[in-house]
């Protein structure tokens, strides 16, 4: 009867030892089916995160200036402080943000988004504020191995960015790459009016676009590999632009008339070509000799000054009794006119890497904003001339009274307007000599020691007292100093920077 | 006098059996692709047993791993399932002014994986470029069953999802398309989902169907093996790649030049691989 018991007791038992055990596997199941979701959600949280790079760096140096003409002539700094933001929610789309975070205040160095669309593959479209389209411009400042770019590239491309639009395409096959922008084209530039005021404003804000004239860019290079690790790429570009008159008048680099009819908006071109080179071997680790030359015409805006100052007097003319009041305003009108000049320059620069963490830079660059004029004509070439008649608009009313004649006259003398540009240290061609010495700590820390000779050319003109005319001039702790451009003096700028990048 | 002569010449040889018990040990790194890093670990094992003063550390991470490591000077060699990309080539010219040196050191055929109880056994190029942009979604469209097709593949770091994407997808990932961290993982998720689809080198083509691949409908189609290769029949094949910053001196030569030499080559084909010449 027992053992009937247990044979009808048994499989009921092994049937809730099965139940049990699947009841505890469905709620494992459960269990791992709600993780996965989690991990899942996880996952898809992540993915979008990893869509957004940040990366930056910081520049501290210690600089050290020769001859310099303002109060230290040594001081700490810290250069850049840059952050970029990019973010990619999809292939070909990028958002980029690179804002300057320096203790001179906020700016924003980039601000561009870049779209790819899949029908058009190898093109890409870019709005916003980049880098204008030139190798020097291109290649960060973290990666320079020089402490600043040369002379010519900071004279023509100020700030480096620019707003507007550039379609690039770089055809997977063929080792090439074309650049056209089309841009606002006054970004960074300054020319100042009579009170030093910087006229690149509109509505108070300085660098906003300011007239209808749009600027062309446009730069293509091609890669060669030339086998035995020797590298070549080259290219060339060119600019095509125009900024507004601001006078009336045109003068050419050499100071004299250009054209004498011109309207405040017309356009002032400034045209150039390039071409490029960079060389890459492979000689006992890497080396690289890379070059620019750039010619062409740059432009000026000039800038019209009014004064009026207003003279009242009374005067008694006794023998003629007669009393003389006299209320008269003079007007003067001054132009700087506005000037077109050629120019060239370039630079090149030898680099060579030692091992993996030291390299040696050396770059030579020159810059001669005004081809048209040179050595002791630089000072002495001026244009000057005069506009209009003076016009004079008096009138002269009569009174009696009693014993006495009155004479009141009143109006304005408005003199012939004056127009006149001197030649001078804007016009003056350097050649600076660059070496540096960089130490690779790791790849986000970087040491570099440089010196920086910057060679001015010589004028010796002179007024007529025998005073030179070419000159800076500056204040140190209360005495004035000058710098002649009568001899090469020295302008040397020793530095000693960290950078930290990541 | 013979005595003395025998004495200094017996210090010498004690003194430079000492010396050179004593030598240094060189360091090789290497990092990068996960397609080459089983093939590497055996290059590494069978090399360092020869020549115990050498360290070779490998690791894998991805070839876009590898090529970040060796522009930031993290590694030595850096192996890779891919060319290196222009804007790679121009990011080590700006730190170390070379082209970098690019050393082909074994053929792979992209292998398809597919479940051992998928009906399906061949695919056109275009058939899996399909499959992977989402076009095609399920078995059936391709003459297998009526099930959604699960599609497995890798992360973007991977050299192996840029060759795929840029020479079979030709245009973007389905989103549905799960990314794996590796090969390894890839071949695991397909032999478990008998609806599922991955991509890899052939060396971990195990447990798992291998999917014969032709150029178009009215090609053969054909198994990656080592004479489709040599031959350049099968349809996705490539070259695994070993770059370094400047031309190899040293031990890291003797190293590169052991792998291209008879020793290395006969490891690529054991480790299923394909000898680079």
């Amino acid at each position: 009867m027992l053992s009937g018991v247990l044979l009808i007791g048994a499989p009921s038992f092994s049937q809730s030892v099965t139940d049990t055990l699947k009841e505890r596997v469905d709620e494992l199941k459960d269990r791992l089916n709600g993780i996965d979701e989690r991990v899942l959600t996880n996952e898809s949280d992540l993915f979008k995160l990893n869509k957004i790079k940040i990366s930056g760096y910081i520049q501290a140096q210690y600089d050290y200036f020769e001859n310099r003409l303002s109060y230290p002539s040594n001081s700490f700094q810290v250069r850049r402080t840059r952050v970029k933001f990019q973010y990619e929610p999809a292939d070909g789309v990028k958002f980029v943000v690179q804002p300057e975070l320096g203790p001179g205040g906020f700016e924003l160095k980039d601000a561009y988004a870049v779209a790819n669309a899949p029908w058009l593959k190898n093109v890409e479209l870019w709005m916003g504020k980049f880098n204008r389209p030139n190798y020097e411009v291109e290649y960060s400042s973290s990666s320079r191995e020089v402490p600043e770019r040369s002379r010519i590239i900071k004279a023509l491309y100020p700030g480096e960015r620019a707003i507007g639009a550039k379609l690039e395409y770089s055809p997977k096959l063929i080792p090439l790459k074309v650049q056209v922008a089309l841009l606002n084209g006054n970004d960074g530039l300054t020319f100042k009016d009579a009170s030093g005021n910087n006229m690149n404003t509109a509505q108070n804000v300085t660098n906003k676009d300011y007239d209808n004239f749009k600027d062309l860019m446009g730069r293509i290079t091609y890669s060669l590999n030339l086998g035995a690790g020797v590298g070549l790429d080259f290219g060339f570009n060119g600019y095509l632009g125009q900024l507004k008159a601001t006078s009336t008048t045109t003068i050419k680099g050499d100071y004299t008339l250009d054209k004498s009819d011109v309207k405040v908006g017309d356009a002032l071109k400034r045209n150039w070509l390039g071409a490029e080179f960079q060389l890459y071997a492979d000689v006992l680790g890497g080396m690289s000799i890379k070059g620019e030359y750039m010619f062409g015409q740059n432009a000026l805006p000039g800038y019209i000054t009014s004064s009026s100052t207003t003279t009242s007097t009374t005067s008694l003319n006794a023998t003629a009794d007669t009393l003389t009041i006299s209320n008269i305003t003079t007007k003067d009108n001054s132009q700087k006119p506005n000037q077109i000049n050629k120019f060239s320059g370039g630079y090149v620069y030898l680099v060579k890497n030692i091992g993996k963490k030291n390299q040696f830079a050396l770059r030579y660059d020159f810059y001669d904003p005004n081809t048209q004029i040179s050595k002791n004509d630089i000072g002495v070439k001026k244009y000057e001339t005069t506009l209009d008649d003076k016009k004079v608009n008096l009138t002269t009313v009569y009174s009696a009274s009693d014993a006495q004649t009155i004479k009141v006259v009143s109006g304005d003398i408005t003199n012939a307007t004056k127009i006149k540009a001197t030649s001078g240290v804007s016009d003056i061609a350097y050649n600076t000599l660059t070496l540096a010495w960089n130490y690779y700590l790791n790849d986000n820390i970087r040491f570099t020691l440089a010196y920086e000779m910057p060679m001015n050319e010589k004028t010796n003109a002179v007024d007529s007292k025998g005073n030179y005319l070419v000159y800076d001039k500056g204040t140190v702790n209360g005495i004035t100093k000058y710098n002649y451009y009568n001899d090469v003096f020295s302008q040397n700028t020793f530095t000693l920077r960290v950078q930290a990048k990541f | 006098m013979k005595t003395r002569k025998k004495l200094i010449g017996i210090a010498i040889v004690l003194v430079a059996v000492i010396g050179f018990a004593f030598a240094p040990i060189q360091k090789i790194t290497v990092k990068g692709s996960d397609t080459m890093v089983i093939v590497a670990q055996k290059w590494a094992e069978v090399y360092m047993k020869k020549n115990p003063n050498i360290s070779i550390q490998v690791t894998g991470g991805g070839s876009g791993v590898g090529i970040s490591a060796l522009i930031n000077g993290s590694t030595d060699i850096c192996n890779a399932s891919r060319q290196m990309k222009r804007s790679e080539i121009d990011k080590l010219k700006g730190r170390y002014n070379t082209l970098g040196v690019e050393i082909p050191c074994a053929k792979d055929g992209i292998t398809i994986y597919l479940n051992s109880n998928n009906k399906v056994s061949e695919l056109t190029l275009k058939q899996l470029g399909d499959i992977y942009t989402g076009k095609i979604t399920n078995w059936k469209q391709v003459g297998g069953a009526d099930a959604d097709i699960k599609l497995y593949g890798r992360e973007n770091s991977s050299g192996t999802y840029v060759f795929f994407k840029e020479n079979v997808v030709k245009a973007d990932y389905a989103p549905s398309c799960q990314t794996l961290p590796g090969t390894g993982a890839v071949v695991n998720a397909v032999k478990k989902d008998k609806n599922g689809i991955g991509y890899g080198g052939a060396a971990y083509a195990e447990g798992i169907k291998i999917c014969k691949v032709k150029k178009d409908a009215k090609s053969p189609a054909y198994e990656a093996n080592a004479q489709t290769i040599a031959k350049n029949q099968y349809p996705i094949s490539r070259y695994l790649y070993m770059y370094v910053r400047n031309k190899p001196t040293g031990a890291m030569k003797a190293y590169i030049d052991w792998i291209l030499g008879p020793e290395g080559q006969k490891l690529v084909v054991e480790t299923g691989y394909f000898p680079v010449k």
